[in-house]
């Protein structure tokens, strides 16, 4: 069972949905579209409110002239070992300057779950049964000290200049 | 050398908290082993034939001697007594418990050490110049960059699930002791024409089953700029490398099938965008590093000229190994010493816990508290006075840590291979003894003069035989292994990778083959100024072919 999970708890009635061939949005719901019919349905119509999936293999950058019109971008980790993500999270959010809603999606695991949000990722589907009990239990196995600035706001602990802290990554 | 402050201690008692939970959620059943395994290699932990292995970081090669006596005692408590010092500077210990993991890692922490992102597709302990701060051809000490990109690259949130492994590797000087043209990143430090310190990039070298020597990106990137343009490297090989196959995973395979060229203009495209962010080094927190690593006030003791021409006519001994393990440093009252780990016939790059304590001693009554690990396994002591030599000498005889073997045909270098590693063909250990013992006289070692024989187990390289001068790779045909010999490999500023000299040998005729080897370049060279690759390098293989296999075809094996 897939739940939603940001840091301020677990998220009940999320609408997003990634349609297969089986599963399809349903009326209260909306589709993560793929990126090729995210820019073909922005350019055809005035539609906001818009979802997308990037896969690891796209490039992020095509959001570019959309990004106004978008509610969340799902960021796609097939497996926990395919870092892609990362870097497609840290270009939305520091060089395109992507503000709304950012989800990984995929192989959520806990431990990973720290360095994604430092990347700018801010919103969890999680199936993993470790990672859903941590996560209910706000058990965290992050490292506060950080030797990296990153879009994620922290602490400058006036050392130098690529160290961080955040007191909210514990 | 560097000392943590109170952020790096909280940093590495955080790591240690976070990898203990690890281990504990892995010994209740909670992770799997295949779950654990990326979580543990992180971490410098490997699962090895016999036993779980932990490999702990030396920075750049650099340690005092309180971290030595503690590996001292790590060995000595938690091991079999004794440790590999590796080819990447590293130390692994071969029989840890992996529930007791954990406690020496919180002892390791204890005297600024940790185990951090010594395994798994990360960026991996930078290496630098063994004889770094006291080598007298240097521009500028490489320790202060290695260690700027080791604090940056530590449980990096972007680049910690890369295609595969990444090195890094720095060199001060012209003479390149680190062999930067074999690493993923090879960093060249330079001053322009304005006395600025900078950077020549090189990119995507590498050995293992597809050898190839880095590429020039950039002549000259400014000190300012290191960790911007290293992310941009970063960023294009973790988006753009290949994740379909293991084996062309690595940066050099994406800058052989992108170009050169090409991967140069992603590059300076990405770093054009990162430039001006708060990536740029401040010229102060440069110079704070670099603080750390100011190099030590040396008392003048040139009485130590007088007494080492004393010594070593008394003792041809003591002269040899003098002529053999101890260079010039940029103060003419020192030395640098090669602490020889390759005793002949013994195994290359190990030691006891009883010589940690013993090198540990002698660094700190005679060496400034200074220990290097070099990449070739031995260890450095990097500045010693002159008039020091004789009792350093001593102590070192004392435990066996005196062969005058620096650059000589018994200092081989070899990985663990099958008596450990679970990725081995063949044993290199055994392989690396018999040649040792067969050229173990000093005087036939001195008369061969300057040669490396570097040997791996398996086609991943890890012994460098790509880069060595006498290659032997070890591989399994048919179920029964084989030695397969390369010569005119070299790792310095000249990178080569070695050519397949003919079909492969069998374990017990091997140690005969190099013999053959070795006796037709004695006869060949011009003069014993002739090094084996110079001589190699002027009249290629043929001659080596006929010797070893006659008028017959000789097909690689």
């Amino acid at each position: 069972m897939t739940k939603i999970w940001k840091e301020t708890g677990f998220v009940k009635n999320d609408p997003w949905v990634i349609e297969t061939e089986e599963t399809k949005a349903t009326e209260s719901q909306k589709p993560l579209l793929p990126l090729d019919a995210l820019i073909a349905r922005a350019e055809e119509s005035n539609d906001v409110g818009l979802g997308v999936l990037i896969k690891p293999a796209d490039d992020v950058r095509k959001l570019e002239p959309y990004l106004d019109r978008l509610e969340i971008v799902a960021v796609a980790f097939p497996a926990f070992n395919d870092g892609r993500a990362f870097s497609h999270a840290s270009l939305l959010r520091q060089r395109l300057g992507y503000a709304n809603e950012l989800r990984a999606v995929g192989d959520v695991l806990i431990d990973q779950v720290p360095l994604m949000l430092r990347v700018g990722i801010d919103s969890f589907a999680v199936t993993n049964e470790t990672a859903l009990k941590r996560l209910a239990e706000n058990r965290l196995p992050g490292i506060p000290h950080h030797y990296q600035p990153t879009v994620r706001t922290a602490d400058d602990p006036g050392s130098y200049s690529w160290r961080r802290v955040s007191r909210t990554i514990s | 050398m560097y000392r943590y402050d109170e952020f790096d201690h909280a940093f590495v008692a955080e790591r240690v908290a976070q990898f203990r939970d690890q281990v504990e959620r892995r010994l209740s059943g909670e992770l799997s082993e295949d779950a654990f395994k990326p979580l543990r290699l992180m971490n410098g932990v490997y699962l090895q034939l016999h036993a779980y292995m932990l490999r702990i970081a030396i920075p750049y090669g650099t340690l005092n001697s309180k971290q030595m006596r503690m590996l001292a005692h790590v060995a000595r408590t938690y091991d079999r007594g004794y440790g590999h010092f590796t080819t990447r500077q590293n130390l692994q210990f071969n029989w840890p418990k992996l529930s007791d993991m954990p406690n020496v890692l919180a002892e390791l922490a204890s005297v600024e050490m940790h185990a951090i992102q010594t395994s798994g597709n990360c960026i991996r302990n930078v290496t630098a110049d063994h004889f770094a701060g006291a080598a007298a051809d240097e521009v500028a000490d490489p320790r202060p960059y290695a260690e700027i990109l080791r604090q940056w690259s530590s449980v990096h949130p972007e680049f910690s699930f890369l295609p595969r492994k990444f090195k890094i590797a720095v060199t001060g000087a012209e003479r390149d002791r680190a062999a930067i043209q074999v690493h993923d990143i090879g960093l060249h430090l330079k001053k322009n024409d304005k006395g600025e310190i900078g950077f020549a990039v090189y990119v995507g070298g590498g050995q293992g089953r597809t050898p190839m020597v880095a590429k020039l990106i950039r002549e000259f990137l400014p000190e300012e700029d290191l960790l911007s343009y290293t992310t941009a490297v970063m960023r294009v090989y973790n988006l753009h490398g290949r994740r379909d196959n293991k084996y062309k995973a690595r940066i050099k395979i994406l800058v052989h099938e992108t170009g050169a060229e090409e991967l140069a203009r992603q590059v300076e495209v990405e770093f054009a965008q990162l430039r001006d962010t708060e990536l740029k080094l401040p010229e102060a927190d440069v110079a704070a590093i670099s603080a750390y690593f100011a190099p030590p006030a040396l008392a003048e003791r040139a009485e130590g000229w007088e007494s080492l021409a004393r010594w070593k006519k008394a003792d041809p001994d003591f002269a040899r190994w003098v002529q053999q393990n101890v260079q010039p440093h940029k103060n003419p009252d020192y030395g640098m010493v090669t602490i020889s780990l390759k005793p002949i016939g013994g195994i290359p790059g190990d030691a006891t816990d009883s010589q940690m304590d013993a090198v540990a001693d002698i660094a700190e009554e005679y060496a400034l508290d200074e220990i290097r690990v070099s990449h070739e396994q031995n260890l450095i002591l990097p500045h010693v006075a002159l008039a020091d030599l004789e009792p350093v000498y001593r102590a070192l005889v004392a435990h066996g840590l005196a062969t005058a073997n620096a650059g000589l045909i018994t200092d081989i270098i070899a990985c663990p291979g099958l008596d450990y590693c679970a990725l081995a063909n063949a044993r290199s250990i055994p392989v690396a003894q018999e040649i040792s013992s067969r050229f173990g006289s000093p005087e036939r070692q001195e008369e061969i003069g300057e040669l490396k024989i570097k040997i791996s187990g398996c086609i991943n390289a890890c012994g460098h035989h790509h880069v060595g001068h006498i290659g032997l790779l070890g591989v399994e045909k048919k179920g029964a292994e084989l030695y397969q010999i390369t010569l005119g490999g070299s790792g310095d500023e000249h990178t080569s990778i070695g050519e397949i000299i003919g079909r492969g040998f069998e374990p017990n005729k091997v140690t005969d083959a190099i013999e053959t080897i070795v006796d037709t370049y004695l006869g060949l060279r011009l003069d014993k100024s002739e090094t084996f690759l110079a001589a190699y390098r002027r009249v290629g293989p043929q001659p080596f072919k006929d010797a070893l296999y006659g008028g017959s075809t000789a097909e690689a094996a």
